[in-house]
């Protein structure tokens, strides 16, 4: 069995690749790029060789190239002679100006080592000449520029995807020449009461501790690096933005670090646990509050992060489904061609062919006129309550799909020859139900278990949708919308990693539920 | 059977007269040769079955209705979204509202006007003609193609090897992604989306098929087939394909109101038809922001493709059933 799980999951991290490959492929190279433009302000003021400039540094920005441009290699060179007064060095101004003339640019010395550098680097040069009037005078935005192109191609971009996936801390994570005293060690974490690893040299400061919110234990050695927002979400990590806390900061009584072991209190929002060093400058004021490098700081807030609104929401559907909908199935089995079943089926055949959206609209006109529920998630009064309606719109059509297969399962297995023995044995009906029958029907359910509990992760696109939830569910959409390129590979490898264990736990979950069922390949039927 | 009852009469009668009793029967091989058996043709049973239930009728009935309406009635009421878009008096105007602006109650506006004060009346009929196109056609091309790559998936094992690496990765694209890039390259034209669904998606119900007829393959009745020589046209011809008539009749009937639905999804996450092409999801999107205050231009077009879907779903699974020759007894 370990052979087989070992080959299952090569298969499934090769068939992941392909998959981020594949999207990767869809996303930076079968859309046409520029349509980033088509509602941006900024690209219709600019002008001439202005526009061109602004539209490589947004591909930049959204991951589609690199590029450098020759000014800034110019500074970078001169600097490194003449150090801070290069800005006025003759030679620096003339080797700046020289790509202003289209004609004599390429004779000078400095443009040649830098098409040689970034040439022999497989970049493209591009130059842009200047754009003038008739009269020689330029244009406006119409400056020459050079640059050096670097059109990503599919594999050197997963292969860098790959190489940034997993970070891992370790004691020389932080770059910082005056930082000599490095260490990961248990220390006693004021914050929680109890003992916490803690690091210096590392990214985090508070590497493995203990809090109060869910899943308690929390760990930084290990970072997913699941890719970067370009708009949406600014420049932050997907895998951060997903898990970390929504809403307003919420101030509690806390002390910094300096004060530990005074009697001082301040109220603020600052997650102590968050700590992460500062490479930058650390102010007066920050010296005085933490006794080291690690300033930089999340807040507490008040909302629960995207993924616990989706997990909550989905896990207590869930729940809900399969506590009415397998009994239910199990009674419309016993009752076949009774009303009960009919009425049963009924529903199911609602469930199922009407457009999703429409019943969750209908769910959401009862709940909220009826029974004075709260319809959007942010209006509520009562936080709880927001978390109603969304939930029960997701577990209504769960509902209905395990009663239909529930039901199915169960008349198949009617006919079977231990239900005949079982009543020749003289059991009760109830006893060859509720025992024998659903127990064997059961095993075809085992498998999706995993696959719907991790499902919960994945979020509900149109249910949080309709109520507002600020959960995971959009993630992929919104992305896909605006174009935040870094945001859908990154909901392609989460979705995918996803599903992938799903299966594999499914299985397994499966053999162990049904001891006839046998994975490895020596073993059991098929071929 | 009644012909052939002997009466006490008529023994007494043989008594007399054995020659009357036994007379000698030429054997004729022709005859002898025929098989007698009452007349069976499976698609007569297949309806007998079907028009058995009375609500199959109605339905039948129902759905002829909506598709003539459907696709007879916009040329007659031409349907454009923009025809008052300058009026901002016109829009988002109920019923009563509507026939009392224009003068007076008219089909046009029995249900009121939309938010650019369009009707929403000739809209939803002009909408429903593009979901139940989209949806035979769709239906169409990916059940043709996934049945026929199916059947050669499941026979060949060679091509099985090939394809269930495929389709392992494939199935975990995200669906959503795959169908948003492609109307985003191609466009969002009704035949853009057609492709957008067709493209990945006869891949399912090609594996569907698959397990399908690798079942039937192995079959002893097949093997003892093959073992008489049966070539393999004939194999799949007669031994499979009748076998999977209601296994197809059954995906039909959740295959074609999936599209219906997978329309509405798409036009709701922003990714579906674009505006000019009267939909109903395109409708239900315009409309659900403020369903609970202009619910007149939200529920219609839901109770439409509600209605639409239902009926294509049960009439589906009805013929379903009824093409299993068991039910024909």
């Amino acid at each position: 069995v370990k052979k087989y799980l070992l080959k299952r999951i090569l298969f499934s991290i090769f068939s992941l690749l392909v998959v981020v490959m594949t999207v990767m492929f869809l996303v930076y190279t079968c859309i046409e790029r520029s349509v980033i433009f088509q509602t941006d302000d900024t690209w219709n003021k600019k002008k001439e060789n202005d526009r061109i400039i602004y539209e490589y540094n947004q591909y930049q920005k959204y991951g589609y190239l690199s590029y450098v441009d020759y000014t800034t290699f110019l500074k970078n060179k001169y600097e490194g002679l003449y150090g801070e007064g290069y800005d006025t060095n003759e030679d620096y101004l003339a080797d700046r100006n020289v790509i202003q003339d289209a004609s004599a640019f390429r004779d000078n010395a400095s443009v040649k080592e830098f098409v040689k550098l970034y040439g022999g680097e497989g970049y493209a040069i591009k130059y842009l000449p200047p754009v003038t009037y008739a009269s020689g005078k330029v244009k406006p935005g119409g400056t020459g520029f050079l640059l050096a192109v670097d059109e990503k191609n599919v594999v050197s971009r997963l292969w860098n995807y790959v190489k940034g996936f997993i970070s891992i801390e370790t004691t020389n994570t932080v770059q910082d020449e005056n930082l000599t005293d490095r260490y990961i060690r248990v220390e006693k974490d004021p914050y929680s009461g109890f003992y916490a690893v803690v690091g210096s040299g590392t990214q985090h400061k508070y590497l493995l501790y203990v809090d109060g919110k869910f899943p308690f234990i929390h760990q930084n050695f290990i970072h997913l690096n699941l890719g970067t927002s370009y708009t949406t979400y600014r420049g932050s990590e997907i895998s951060t933005v997903i898990s970390s806390s929504q809403g307003e900061p919420k101030p509690t009584r806390q002390q910094y670090p300096t004060m530990i072991g005074t009697d001082q209190y301040v109220d603020t929002a600052i997650d102590f646990h968050s700590l992460t060093y500062n490479t930058g400058i650390v102010s007066d004021v920050e010296r005085s509050q933490f006794p080291d490098n690690y300033t930089v700081f999340a807040y507490n807030r008040d909302s629960l992060s995207m993924l616990q609104n989706s997990f909550i929401i989905g896990v207590i559907a869930l729940l809900i489904a399969y506590c009415f909908g397998l009994p239910l199935g199990i009674l419309m089995a016993r009752k076949k061609d009774k009303l009960i079943d009919k009425i049963g089926n009924g529903y199911i055949v609602f469930i199922m062919s009407v457009p999703s959206l429409a019943y969750i609209f209908m769910f959401a006109a009862v709940g909220t006129t009826l029974f004075h529920l709260p319809y959007k998630f942010a209006n509520a009064e009562v936080k709880v309550l927001a978390y109603v309606l969304p939930t029960i719109s997701l577990a209504l059509p769960s509902i209905g799909n395990l009663m239909k297969w529930m039901r199915r399962y169960m008349i198949d297995q009617m006919n079977s020859d231990y239900v005949k023995f079982a009543r020749a044995e003289g059991l009760s009906e109830g006893e060859i139900f509720n025992i024998h029958i659903s127990r064997n029907a059961l095993i075809y359910l085992v498998h999706g278990i995993p696959a719907n509990i991790l499902g919960c992760l994945t979020g509900a696109i149109i249910t949080e949708r309709v109520y507002a939830v600020p959960g995971v569910g959009n993630l992929l959409t919104t992305a896909i919308n605006s174009h935040d390129n870094g945001v859908i590979v990154a909901c392609t490898v989460f979705y995918t990693t996803l599903s992938l264990i799903a299966v594999i736990a499914g299985d397994l979950l499966l053999a162990k539920f049904d001891p006839r069922i046998s994975l490895s390949e020596e073993r059991g039927g098929g071929r | 059977m009644t012909d052939e009852r002997v009466t006490s009469a008529d023994l007494n009668e043989t008594a007399v007269n054995l020659d009357d009793l036994f007379h000698f029967v030429d054997n004729n091989t022709i005859d002898s040769e025929k098989i007698s058996a009452p007349r069976y043709s499976y698609w007569r049973s297949v309806f007998r079955v079907f028009f058995r239930k009375k609500i199959n009728i109605f339905m039948l009935v129902f759905l002829a209705f909506i598709i003539l309406v459907a696709f007879i009635m916009p040329n007659f009421w031409h349907y454009d979204l923009f025809e008052n878009v300058s009026n901002v008096k016109s829009f988002n105007l109920k019923p009563s509202a509507a026939a009392k602006y224009y003068g007076g109650a008219s089909t046009k506006w029995l249900l009121g006007s939309g938010p650019m004060g369009n009707s929403i009346f000739y809209g939803i009929i002009a909408s429903a003609r593009t979901s139940l196109l989209l949806a035979v056609i769709c239906a169409a091309i990916n059940m043709t193609v996934g049945i026929l790559m199916g059947a050669l998936w499941g026979y060949s094992k060679r091509f099985d090897s090939v394809m269930l690496v495929i389709y392992n990765i494939l199935a975990n694209v995200p669906y959503i992604l795959l169908v948003s890039v492609l109307v985003y390259i191609i466009g969002s034209g009704f035949w853009s989306l057609v492709f957008a669904l067709t493209v990945t998606g006869w891949m399912s119900i090609a594996y569907f098929f698959r397990t399908q007829v690798m079942i039937i393959r192995d079959r002893e009745y097949s093997m003892a087939s093959r073992c008489l020589g049966t070539p393999t046209r004939r194999m799949i011809s007669k031994n499979i394909l009748p076998f999977l008539t209601s296994v197809t009749v059954t995906l039909l009937a959740t295959e074609l109101p999936s599209y219906i639905s997978m329309e509405v999804f798409l036009s709701y996450i922003g990714v579906g038809l674009s505006a000019s092409i009267p939909s109903l999801g395109r409708m239900i999107q315009q409309a659900q922001s403020a369903f609970l205050i202009f619910p007149w231009e939200f529920w219609p077009p839901v109770a439409v493709a509600a209605a639409i879907t239902i009926i294509l779903y049960v009439l589906g699974q009805n013929l379903a059933d009824a093409s299993d020759p068991r039910t024909h007894m």
